[in-house]
């Protein structure tokens, strides 16, 4: 209970003070317009805290009172003076002094607080270098981003400002010096800025509105930004940098080392990422078959078309490019399946999930649309897609589970399979009324064969044809060789060999190379109703009018769909498969859950997270998530451009 | 279950790859043909309710198992339930995950959950609601190439910023003057790592993008008038944000806080790697994740943990799916 109000109290806080600075801020900018110099205080506090805020967090101020606390506040009174003072002095002569005089005032205040153990001595020659350098910098920076000389020449003093504080303090040998050179130091630096305060003038009424107005975009964008460039643009040009270094041999934890390209040419390399040494195995695999026989397939229905169509050209159709589809998607996986390694697998993940989960999706939104109780059905296969990756990872392990071959299977996947293997091998009834119910299937599914093809319904007729003929090989295995989880053994019994047969189970998880595939059904089972959402609306969107006036011309279901509905909503299948396509590139936690990288089902972002915190090779580590960071670049380079379409 | 009397504009296709029905024709079939033919018209109904099933049994086995004691479990597969087989059903799972108050606690687990997913709610909706009123309504140079680059992060892999931002957390920033041999401290080590706080502003961060580019869309599109007229009436920009845009988007701002709130809370990654030495402060996620590598040992309460683990999620989507699914589309359709 303690643990729940503490926390709580800690959200209320955190929630607190954000929602207080934004609206102080925004307060105190609309001061701007009314109470001029109350306005300028606070600005010049809030200058002077951060000012010797920043000295004091870099251990270069004396220790007085509570430490860290107390010279902060003596620069924000100073500060608060300073800027008080000088927003109600207009005479432009007497504004200078001030200026220059208050700011090297404080410069002494700095000088007299520097730690006596600390004081600097100075590299003059450092000093002025970085001076003159940054005062350049910022003077060209000034003059390009301004275009008025006046102005560009308080940015170059700024520059000089900053340069002499980084030169003269960075430059210096803390320890070795004396009194009168911390002051040389501090007052320098100060009065240069104090030079620059001076040579402004008080903004009349229009340039206070200006201020107050103008204050707002940065308000409001800062918080966001400030996250965006810390949090994501920073580490990312820092994890960048750190793939081209690497751990010294026998180094400390942090001692890295340039490594140039090593990392990358290691992840190419080694056997782990891309092992093409099976590659020979590849027409070994009963994939590589069916996808050669439904190629002749497509070809076979092409030249029939060809030779029987009125006009003597071959044009596609549904017959033809369906077995093509299908036999490339699977000589696709069997070649994800014989290559192996940490990057194939990630590519077989990208190209699994992202079609399986579109076309599910697809199908089950063009299934579902204007169904009786249609928004039950779509949520509960949305609901996967609020449960975590933990989670559902968990759940599919009692879906996978397999319990000794003797004992009953608690997994629903080789329950079906040891059941179909009792089916195929058992004398019982159970055994006949299975091959009764094929028989029953193979001829439905031929009458309707027969029906279709006299009403010219040949795409029904063939596809009924191909399921016959599926179910009839299912028949065979079944009556002949036997199908499913079985296998026989010869045993002894009293000195006579009798051959038994005994359930075999799968390890979903442990066999290589389809294991992996296991792995991305689970996804597949999350994503599909992320897919399906997206369709259903962008399907019911399809305008009515379309739809009618195909009907009108006499189209099928059939070619409305793939002719009305999918031009339709082309788009849409964009955005659904470059989404896919991101997040399944970065699939980890079904991986670290499952197998935790083993039995060959290694991914990039699994991979990553091994090597930079398990190893702790910073460098191997962001190298592999640079190459996620890459892979993912023409999607983000996809997304801009539509953007910029959508924008215009 | 079958398809309605009066045929809708679209009735559903059988099946995607090509081989669909003829409707037309084969309807003035007689006799066994019209039996057929009527059984196929109600086919798409049910591959989509045996989809349905498919997609529903994984979870229910999970429910069931969670009451079944380790015996059962281990035994016998979790639908001899729905056949009538009752024993060995108990609470003790539900009991056990709850009682241990080691390292293991459950439910220190879940007010971790919360701890992280709550704040890592709240601050992004705050932050990217003031960010996504600059982009739509506040001019100024550069506003539509900063939005471009701002949202395109969304593709960045969280990988890419997790060991800098760790190294952040734990050793804050320093920098090294290039040329001489001083380092600064920009941001000093405070001690973050280990503690839901490094959790929440590493989601907040990269939550950002898609924030704003959901809120924007919303914000963008209401209409210029009322700007126009609040302006007129001189209000100023935090105003009008006040008095006017948050109570206008209540709804978005609720579809993003619901996504938010599912994927934060159901976060595994980011938790792992910034509270992997602090299992006082593991997240649910973690602690199931941790239950299931002693998958031989406490698998029994490894199926309530899940459970419990993901209840809270279910609930909110299915109390709030309404929103969750305007937040889906308004981030994947309308961009």
């Amino acid at each position: 209970m303690d643990r729940l109000i503490s926390t709580l109290i800690r959200i209320v806080l955190a929630v607190g003070v954000s929602g207080v600075m934004f609206v102080v801020l925004n307060y105190l900018f609309s001061q701007a317009t009314k109470r001029w110099r109350l306005f300028n205080v606070i600005v010049g506090a809030f200058i002077g805290l951060l000012y010797f805020g920043i000295l004091d967090g870099n251990r270069l101020l004396g220790d007085v009172g509570p430490t860290l606390i107390f010279w902060p506040i003596i620069g924000a009174v100073a500060g608060g003076i300073v800027f008080g003072v000088l927003s109600e002095i207009e005479e432009p002569r007497l504004r200078f002094a001030t200026a220059a005089g208050s700011m090297a005032a404080i410069g002494i205040i700095q000088g007299a607080a520097w730690r006596s153990d600390f004081l600097p001595s100075l590299d003059w020659g450092t000093a002025i270098a970085w001076t003159l350098i940054t005062g350049v910098i910022f003077g060209a920076l000034g003059l390009a981003i301004r275009q008025d000389f006046f102005r560009a020449g308080r940015w170059a003093l700024i520059g000089l400002a900053i340069g002499w504080m980084l030169g003269a303090y960075g430059g210096a040998d803390f320890g070795s010096g004396n009194r009168g050179e911390s002051y040389l130091a501090a007052i320098i630096g100060l009065a240069l800025v104090g030079v620059c305060l001076g040579m402004s003038k008080i903004p009349d009424n229009a340039g206070r509105i200006k201020i107050n107005a103008g204050s707002r975009k940065y308000i409001f964008l800062a918080p966001a930004l400030a996250f965006v460039v810390l949090g994501l643009l920073i580490p990312l040009a820092r994890t960048i940098y750190l793939s081209l270094l690497t751990r010294e041999e026998d180094g400390r934890f942090n001692d890295l080392v340039w490594n140039g390209l090593e990392n990358y040419g290691f992840i190419f390399t080694n056997e782990n990422s891309l092992d093409f040494s099976d590659w020979g195995n590849f027409f070994g695999s009963s994939l590589v078959w069916w996808g050669a026989g439904l190629l002749v397939l497509s070809l076979v229905v092409v030249l029939v078309q060809w030779l029987r169509s009125p006009d003597g050209r071959p044009r596609a159709s549904g017959g033809s490019i369906s077995p093509f589809v299908i036999a490339w998607f699977l000589i696709a996986m069997a070649v994800f399946a014989t290559l192996r390694g940490t990057i194939i697998n990630n590519l077989w993940w990208v190209f699994f999930v992202s079609i399986m989960a579109t076309v599910l999706g697809l199908v089950i939104a063009v299934l579902a649309d204007r169904t009786r109780m249609e928004s039950v059905a779509k949520s509960l296969i949305f609901m996967p897609m609020a449960i975590s990756f933990v989670g559902a990872s968990i759940i599919w392990r009692y879906m996978y589970i397999a319990r000794p071959p003797n004992k009953p299977q608690t997994g629903v996947f080789n329950s079906i399979w040891v059941g179909i293997g009792e089916l195929s091998t058992t004398d019982s009834w159970t055994g006949i009324l299975a091959i009764a119910v094929l028989i029953g299937v193979i001829a439905v599914l031929l009458l309707l064969a027969g029906i279709s093809w006299r009403a010219k319904a040949k795409n029904m007729a063939l596809s009924s044809l191909l399921g016959a003929g599926l179910v009839g090989y299912l028949f065979y295995r079944l009556i002949g060789p036997g199908i499913g989880g079985f296998k026989t053994r010869t045993i002894l019994v009293d000195g006579q060999e009798v051959t038994q047969t005994i359930p075999d189970t799968i390890l979903f998880l442990q066999n290589i190379p389809f294991n992996n595939l296991w792995l991305m059904i689970i996804l597949i089972w999350i994503q599909t109703g992320f897919a399906m959402v997206i369709f259903s609306a962008a399907i019911k969107a399809v305008p009515g009018e379309f739809i009618e006036a195909a009907k009108v011309d006499g189209a099928t279901e059939t070619q409305i769909f793939w002719r009305v509905i999918i031009p339709q909503i082309a788009t849409t299948i964009g955005v659904v498969v470059t989404t896919l396509i991101v997040l399944v590139m970065k699939v980890y936690d079904i991986v670290k859950v499952m197998t935790n990288g083993n039995f060959g089902t290694q991914v990039l972002a699994s991979d990553m997270w091994q090597r930079a915190f398990t190893e702790s090779n910073f460098g191997l580590g962001s190298a592999l998530a640079v190459v996620l960071f890459i892979s993912v670049l023409p999607i983000m380079f996809y997304n801009i451009r539509r953007m910029q379409k959508l924008e215009t | 279950m079958t398809t309605t009397n009066s045929p809708p504009p679209t009735t559903p296709a059988s099946s995607s790859t090509g081989g669909t029905s003829k409707a037309g024709d084969a309807s003035k079939e007689k006799g066994v043909g019209k039996i057929v033919y009527n059984t196929m018209r109600s086919v798409p109904t049910w591959v989509l309710w045996i989809l349905v099933i498919l997609w529903t049994t994984p979870t229910i086995g999970l429910f069931v198992n969670s009451f079944r004691d380790r015996d059962m479990q281990r035994t016998s597969a979790f639908w001899t339930l729905f056949r009538g087989n009752f024993d060995g059903l108990t609470l003790n799972n539900y009991r056990e995950i709850f009682g241990t108050e080691a390292d293991g606690g459950f439910w220190d687990g879940i007010i971790n959950s919360f701890a992280i997913a709550i704040p890592a709610t709240v601050i992004p909706i705050a932050i990217a609601a003031f960010a996504a009123y600059a982009f739509a309504w506040i001019e100024f140079r550069g506003r539509e190439w900063l939005f471009i680059i701002t949202v395109s992060l969304l593709a960045i892999p969280n990988q890419v910023a997790l060991i800098p931002l760790l190294q952040l957390f734990s050793n804050g920033a320093h920098v090294t003057l290039p040329g001489l041999d001083k380092t600064v401290t920009l941001v000093p080590d405070v001690g973050l790592v280990g503690t839901s706080n490094a959790v929440w502003l590493t989601h907040t961060a990269f939550a950002m993008p898609f924030a704003i580019f959901l809120l924007h869309n919303y914000l963008s599109s209401l209409p210029k008038d009322i700007f126009e007229a609040a302006r007129i009436d001189g209000a100023d920009h935090f105003t009008i944000f006040w008095r006017l845009v948050l109570p206008l988007s209540v709804p978005v701002l609720a579809a993003f806080a619901i996504f938010q709130f599912l994927w934060t809370y159901n976060d595994y990654l980011i938790a792992i790697t910034m509270l992997g030495s602090a299992p006082s402060e593991w997240p649910a996620t973690i602690k199931i994740a941790t239950l299931s590598g002693e998958f031989g040992l406490k698998e029994n309460v490894l199926t309530a943990g899940a459970f419990v683990q993901t209840v809270v999620p279910l609930a909110v989507f299915f109390s709030l799916q309404r929103y969750f699914v305007r937040g889906i589309l308004a981030g994947a359709v309308k961009g």
